[in-house]
């Protein structure tokens, strides 16, 4: 059934892909750097957020756990960035 | 309050059983100590790492990175169908799902077959110690998502979740959603950061 909330999960997967897609450029087209390390992280956080808050459902349950799973992006993400430009 | 606060202000219990989060929970934390040493590892020997990263197939990566958000979103319809009462149609986006996770295994399975043929182990050195213990962990999880999402498939062709009943379908689906977001980790920090 294509109801208002099955195209919006359709959306999301859409963008989903196009920042799949945007990484893998990143990859191919650009040599390595702290700029492609950033903003590849970056976009696992914006595509972390988007499963986690649509996919998962958390974006109506308590800010909590949506809290945790930013939380989980932003200091892993955070440790990896810093061991990078270590 | 008004009735029209209350249901702006109105939070929803988490989807499935509680246990299941704390056990995502869990994973998630396991692996994100995995990423972070291994982020760690390479900061001391960055000629290997880079030199090796470059043999792995970033086109392979990201097909299967779209595999397992396109299974993701085939999990969010099949949840959706359930509560609307057709578990019919739960079943098939289910079964699309694992499709997909097996598609996502073959690729995989595809790639280590690469490797090994070119005569890399776990021996060869720190960078494929970690892509390979990395990655083949997280394809154990694929699995036990797809044996999961098998069960439910079973129950859902029995009548056994309803759209007032859905417990364990939402259970299964945020296993699976936990997978997918793994993976949006592990494959840019494996595959392209370098």
């Amino acid at each position: 059934m294509n109801t208002p909330l099955n195209r919006f999960a359709t959306l999301i997967w859409l963008a989903l892909v196009i920042l799949t897609i945007m990484t893998f450029c990143i990859g191919e087209e650009v040599s390595a750097g702290k700029t492609v390390m950033l903003s590849v992280l970056l976009i696992s956080l914006i595509k972390g957020q988007l499963i986690a808050n649509y996919f998962m459902g958390l974006r109506h349950v308590s800010w909590l756990w949506r809290g945790i799973i930013l939380g989980y992006f932003v200091v892993v993400g955070g440790m990896i960035a810093i061991a990078y430009l270590k | 309050m008004n009735t029209n606060t209350a249901l702006v202000n109105k939070t929803e219990d988490l989807p499935g059983d509680f246990a299941i989060w704390i056990f995502i929970l869990a994973e998630m934390l396991v692996f994100g100590v995995m990423f972070i040493v291994y982020a760690f590892a390479r900061s001391n020997q960055l000629e290997v790492f880079n030199a090796s990263q470059l043999t792995l197939s970033r086109g392979m990566g990201t097909l299967n990175t779209i595999i397992l958000i396109t299974s993701s979103y085939f999990v969010v319809r099949a949840v959706s169908a359930i509560k609307t009462g057709n578990a019919r149609q739960s079943a098939h986006w289910l079964l699309g799902t694992i499709f997909l996770g097996a598609m996502f295994v073959a690729v995989k399975l595809w790639e280590f077959k690469q490797k090994f043929a070119a005569g890399i182990t776990l021996e060869t050195n720190d960078f494929y110690m970690y892509y390979l213990t990395l990655t083949f962990f997280h394809l154990m999880h694929v699995l036990m998502g797809m044996i999961i999402l098998a069960c439910i498939v079973y129950k859902l062709k029995h009548g056994d979740y309803s759209a007032q009943e859905h417990f364990g379908v939402e259970t299964g689906a945020s296993f699976w959603h936990m997978v997918d977001l793994l993976w949006i980790v592990l494959f840019p920090l494996i595959y392209i950061i370098r």
